[in-house]
């Protein structure tokens, strides 16, 4: 008798996965990001975030399962159309992830080609949404980006800015544009672009202290980008300066924890101050989820790759209660996303940008990011002037 | 300008320095075996993440890691030239593609193991400014600059020198002959490669103390020490320093006479000049004929 009911448990057991399972309806969400390569730290955050977004996504509707199936681009354009084309073949219905507006441009025409939706936040060059798409979706563009660092610059009253930036397409084009909005408020611009490869940045730093003698450092570049020309900038003091200005990847608790002595007072976009104050209870599951699965605070890429992952999954299950998924109705469903999430309001236009999109400024002070502009969104005054040095 | 020029003609030097370090021990190789270790960049790599655990997880100055450093970078050397020997055909271009795969896998492992994220030290001193009149440095950047001074003599000493030095050349002119003098080949090019660890080792602690690493830094170091060796002329160890220095200064005042944007581009046209006027390299012995 006792074995019996032994086989009958097990029996039970063997199929009850099958159970609950057997009614939700499975989606395959592919996820083409650079894990390994010269993206990797950005490529390897955006997906913890993707990864959170569905397993809240699934938590939250048992009715539909989204499976995600990740390929690695290895930061290379050639590879991440090839990820594109390897997931299109095993059928997912969209695509999600990409970094780097020269490996996002090829990836999501090869998802257009496949008439997949491919909806990113790595990519911030104007010309991805230029393209006017009719599968491509971004959560943040450049505009975002520029108005936050002018704004910033115009509150404090900055009459010349150095702009120092990286040659990679989408650095370039934010260096351009913030260089666009400077000039129009009659501040005096020096450009200086530089090699991704370089890592002595006092050559540089010299013709900012000796020759254009700014009010302010704006730097448009990566996290080693940051570290090199903050190091040359203590070392040679450029005396004119009264702020160093950054964009992503700067305002984060990584970055406060990791270089403490080059971090105080240095500005970078920031979509929360740190400590994280989720005051919403989607923020907060968001991060509990986070806390969880990753042992660490979230940061701005865990965020972003939540809300594109959340849009998608929403969409999903609206093309799928329309019975417009497999007709190609995704894209429409996504179009027709109006969100308020945890980076802000997310509608798209037709091209696929998000104008609503809206960089907010933090400040490192005391190990700590305090939220600077947009005022009515601060959570502490700006030290000004002030320097890391 | 003249402030300008000056910082610039010093930064490159400095850079100059560090390029040299990383590029010794590839030379070393390179000069006396023919080969080309193109996981050079990587055993670079791991001595500067060896570095980041000592003082991460110890809460140590990361030079008291050079002796870890040192033992990591030699056993994988050891490793490296244990493959190396096994391949018997066409070892010269064999050696590169072996090299090279060597290279990807250790990359990929130090992504596994620390994550793509990027490190530096932390620890005081290592960036404070030295400032020379018009110059301005960090102290670690001088410091390695004359380390890297003493290597390259030390290392030109040993070669020219010591019994080892002399038998490394010897097999490397010609191996047969060599081993009738009583030298073991085999015993000679293991220490090759355990003096290019020794090397890998303090460039390795160099970059971690006054740059940043990350898991894809390995490839470009190989990149950059690759152009230096042949710049210099094979088997040329001043030739390493002088192609280093030239190519730092050179990049610098690139960066003040002109733009940041192209200054490994005029690097790189640098190096094919001067393999185009001295198909040798700078230092490079013209290969005899016939």
């Amino acid at each position: 008798m006792k074995s019996i009911l032994r086989q009958i448990v097990a029996l039970l057991l063997l199929l009850a996965p099958g159970l609950s399972t057997a009614d939700a309806k499975e989606f395959l969400l592919g996820a083409e990001l650079p894990l390994t390569g010269s993206l990797a730290r950005v490529g390897n955050g955006t997906l913890e975030g993707i990864t959170v977004g569905v397993e809240i996504f699934n938590r939250h509707n048992p009715s539909h399962k989204v499976k995600l199936v990740t390929i690695d681009d290895e930061s290379s354009p050639a590879k991440a159309v090839a990820a594109v084309e390897k997931l299109a073949s095993q059928g997912v219905v969209a695509i999600t992830g990409g970094y780097g507006s020269n490996i996002i441009g090829p990836a999501s025409d090869a998802a257009n080609k496949a008439g997949l939706v491919y909806m990113t936040s790595g990519g911030v060059g104007n010309e991805l949404t230029a393209r006017g798409l009719k599968h491509f979706f971004r959560t943040n563009g450049s505009a975002g980006y520029t108005k936050a660092m002018a704004g910033l610059f115009t509150d404090m009253g900055i009459k010349s800015v150095s702009i120092v930036y990286s040659t990679k397409e989408a650095t370039t084009e934010l260096a351009n544009d913030v260089a666009k909005a400077m000039r129009a408020r009659k501040a005096k611009v020096a450009m200086h672009p530089f090699d991704p490869t370089i890592t002595d940045f006092k050559p540089i730093i010299n013709k900012v202290k000796l020759q254009d003698r700014s009010e302010a450092i704006a730097m448009v570049g990566y996290e080693n980008d940051y570290v090199g020309i903050l190091r040359a900038a203590k070392v040679l003091r450029p005396a004119t300066v009264k702020a160093v200005v950054g964009v992503w990847s700067l305002a984060t608790p990584k970055m406060a924890a990791d270089f403490p002595d080059l971090m105080p007072n240095v500005y970078g976009t920031a979509m929360l101050p740190y400590p994280a104050g989720f005051r919403t209870a989607e923020g907060k599951e968001f991060a509990d989820s986070y806390k969880r699965l990753y042992r660490k605070e979230p940061d701005y890429l865990g965020q972003f790759g939540y809300v594109q992952a959340q849009i998608l999954c929403e969409a999903i299950k609206r093309a799928d209660a329309k019975g417009t998924l497999a007709k190609g109705g995704l894209a429409d469903e996504v179009r027709r996303t109006r969100l308020n999430t945890l980076i802000g309001q997310v509608a798209f236009d037709k091209n696929g940008d998000n104008p609503l999109f809206q960089q907010r400024m933090g400040q490192h002070q005391n190990g700590r990011i305090i939220i600077v502009w947009p005022k009515e969104s601060a959570t502490g005054k700006m030290n000004y002037p002030a320097v890391p040095w | 300008m003249t402030a300008l020029i000056l910082q610039s003609l010093y930064s490159g030097l400095l850079s100059g320095g560090s390029y040299a370090l990383i590029a010794l021990g590839l030379a070393l190789v390179f000069g006396t075996m023919k080969i080309i270790n193109l996981a050079h960049g990587e055993m670079v790599l791991l001595s500067a993440y060896m570095a980041y655990v000592m003082e991460n997880r110890l809460a140590v100055n990361p030079l008291l890691a050079t002796p870890l450093a040192l033992v990591v970078a030699c056993l994988i050397a050891v490793v490296v030239y244990f493959l190396v020997s096994r391949i018997s055909r066409n070892r010269e271009l064999n050696s590169l593609i072996l090299t090279f795969g060597i290279g990807i896998i250790l990359t990929n492992a130090a992504l596994i193991i620390w994550s793509a994220d990027i490190h530096s030290t932390s620890a005081p001193g290592f960036q404070e400014p030295v400032v020379l009149g018009p110059l301005y440095s960090m102290r670690s950047e001088l410091g390695f600059f004359v380390a890297s001074m003493v290597l390259v003599a030390a290392l030109w000493w040993w070669l020219s020198r010591s019994w080892y030095g002399r038998a490394v050349r010897a097999v490397s002119s010609n191996r047969d002959a060599a081993k009738l003098m009583g030298i073991n080949p085999h015993r000679t090019e293991v220490v090759s490669f355990v003096v290019a660890g020794i090397l890998a080792s303090v460039a390795g602690v160099a970059i971690y103390s006054t740059g940043v690493i990350q898991p894809a830094l390995g490839a470009s170091l190989t990149t950059k020490a690759f152009i230096i060796t042949v710049l210099a002329g094979i088997g040329s160890i001043p030739g390493v320093l002088v192609g280093a220095v030239l190519i730092g200064v050179v990049e610098a005042l690139t960066v003040t006479l002109y733009s940041s944007a192209i200054q490994e581009l005029t690097g790189m046209a640098l190096f094919l000049l001067v393999l185009f006027v001295l198909p040798n390299g700078l230092f490079g012995a013209a290969r005899r004929r016939g």
